[in-house]
């Protein structure tokens, strides 16, 4: 059983995104694998447990000198990583369009069982880029799942949530699912994993040319600060201010 | 902006009222600019007579098999009614089936996405969205011809204007397709909105002690009709569930009023914060970061001041 697992890089919980003359200052960030993900390669180290075998594919889209940083996949259990080198910064559709090549490249015409992937980057966050591998894979899509269960006829039932309350899907084989916080707690590194990942294989595949984006960053700036903070002096004070100022209640 | 196709969105034949609005947005807009015309496509059962009357063609399936979403009926049923139209933006609001829905169109119709958007972007305008969970803005150039756009609420209803005449074009059902994943079961919880829609939030975190301590909460969002939120500890404390946490790993929220209680404001918090019209923090610690992102500040225990709170906007709504 072949499964596949997409991850990025984001900044750290830790960082302060800091400005420089209304650039993006990285220089204080450290990056990790973005949280999101963990939910999908622990999803999918699971399933492998479940079938008692198989190979968990990791695939990323960062800079190749940047690889080190996502060994932490495989120190968590994946068999493999395969780094989808990209010197530039993409946009959502070109990510996408670069992971599908790296399935063509990799998998060949047998498309793996389940892909997963993170529902969303903290970093840009847009989302957009599991439904878009999906769409260009030609396998359906759910996201944002936050239970999963097989069923015996090779089918899984979803859970997934949804503006006050939650829906209950049902999608066979294959298909790509994105993960929500909920879904699992993530599996700690340990010494044997971090050690057994040294010597795991790192498959680098050469950048190629991509489609021009769709939807490519033209600016960024620092979000507006607020005003300062009203202090109060006590609960009548703060309903009034409310009421009279804010137009409240 | 050229021809605009809105997606209204029913659940359990309710119309979902953000995507409402944004039709209201977007046919307001037209009208100011004098742009051609907009128009919405609604799939599911829903009485139609109960929209209001704008001068608008609204093209609905609305076959019962049809009241649950499927992601390749949805598609197919947008994509048509986007031709038929001529339409070259589609808009949604930002909800979980946009989310799951948009990414698949924007392949399908080699269109430019651009989800999670602030506002309507104006012909030849970037479009803005907040990056870093708040702590940063980017503008963003769509280059295809076709554009997607997910619209986040931005607390202020428009007014429905009236005066036009609603047409309603029937769409067939399309063929049931497989492969696709199919909605089973939706279950809705009742009473308090999510926090995702709830026009006011009152939050608690660590300080709030316990689960019983979020009564108190739920008291006061009770008689403001709004939601409680959680931040992370609360929710990684088992104190909540995780559908109420905001912040960087859980929701972004922009409703009118936030009272962040006993929260104290780490920067991954303030991040899902940041749309907020007016936030009060009520918090022991006076320094607290949380009161550099406040409006308004109380130095108290939630405690006490919540009951006392509760109390005077009861008085304050009995004298109306």
């Amino acid at each position: 059983m072949e499964i596949a697992v997409c991850v990025c890089l984001v900044p750290d919980t830790a960082s302060v995104i800091g400005f420089q003359d209304n650039r993006l200052d990285m220089t204080r960030v450290s990056e990790v694998m973005n949280p999101y993900d963990e939910y999908a390669l622990e999803e999918a180290l699971r399933m492998r447990e479940g079938a008692g075998g198989g190979v968990v594919r990791v695939f990323s889209v960062v800079p190749s000198e940047k690889k080190e940083l996502l060994r932490k996949a495989l120190a968590m259990g994946a068999d493999r990583l395969v780094i989808v080198d990209a010197p530039h910064a993409l946009d959502p559709w070109q990510t996408a369009s670069a992971l599908r090549d790296a399935f063509l490249d990799v998998y060949g015409d047998s498309m793996p069982e389940m892909v997963f992937c993170g529902r969303r980057s903290t970093d840009f966050g847009s989302g957009e880029v599991p439904g878009m591998l999906a769409a260009l894979l030609g396998v359906p899509s759910v996201s944002a799942v936050v239970s999963l269960e097989a069923v015996p006829d090779g089918s899984f039932l979803l859970v997934r949530e949804i503006e006050g309350g939650t829906e209950q899907l049902r999608v066979a084989v294959p298909a790509l699912l994105s993960t929500e916080k909920g879904l699992n707690i993530p599996r700690k590194t340990s010494m044997k994993g971090v050690m057994e990942a040294r010597k795991k294989p790192v498959d680098i595949l050469p950048d190629r040319a991509l489609p021009a984006p769709r939807a490519a960053l033209s600016a960024i700036r620092p979000a507006v600060k607020r005003k300062p903070c009203h202090m109060v002096e006590g609960v009548d004070e703060l309903v009034r201010l409310l009421n009279r100022t804010e137009g409240l209640f | 902006m050229g021809k605009v196709l809105v997606f209204l969105e029913q659940r359990e034949g309710q119309l979902k009222k953000a995507s409402l609005d944004i039709l209201l947005r977007a046919y307001e807009l037209a009208r100011m600019t004098g742009d051609g015309p907009v128009a919405a496509v609604l799939p599911g059962p829903v009485d139609t007579a109960s929209l209001p009357s704008l001068g608008v063609r609204l093209y609905h399936a609305s076959d019962p098999s049809l009241a649950h979403y499927s992601q390749y009926s949805y598609a197919a049923l947008i994509q048509e009614a986007f031709a038929l139209e001529g339409a070259a933006d589609l808009l949604f609001a930002d909800t979980a089936l946009a989310r799951d829905l948009a990414p698949l169109l924007s392949i399908r119709m080699n269109a430019s996405l651009l989800q999670g958007c602030s506002a309507l972007p104006a012909p030849g305008e970037p479009s803005i969205r907040p990056l870093y969970s708040g702590a940063a803005t980017g503008e963003f150039t769509p280059s295809a011809p076709l554009r997607i756009i997910t619209l986040i609420p931005s607390g202020e209803r428009p007014e429905p204007s009236t005066g036009g005449l609603l047409r309603v074009i029937p769409l067939p059902t399309p063929k049931p397709v497989g492969l696709s994943a199919v909605v089973r079961e939706v279950v809705l919880q009742s009473g308090m909105p999510d926090v995702s829609e709830a026009g006011i939030i009152i939050a608690g975190g660590r300080g709030v002690g316990g689960p019983e301590g979020f009564r108190l909460l739920e008291e006061l969002a009770l008689l403001l009709k709004g939601a409680v939120g959680a931040s992370r500890s609360a929710v990684d404390e088992g104190w909540r569930p995780h559908s109420e946490q905001i912040g960087q790993t859980g929701k972004s929220v922009a409703p009118a009023l936030y009272i962040a209680c006993g929260i104290s404001g780490a920067v991954q918090h303030l991040a899902g914060i940041s749309r907020a019209r007016t936030v009060v923090a009520i918090n022991r610690d006076p320094h607290a970061p949380i009161f550099g992102a406040a409006d308004y500040g109380l130095v108290a225990d939630l405690h006490t001041a919540l009951p006392a709170l509760t109390l005077a906007v009861r008085e304050l709504q009995e004298l109306k």
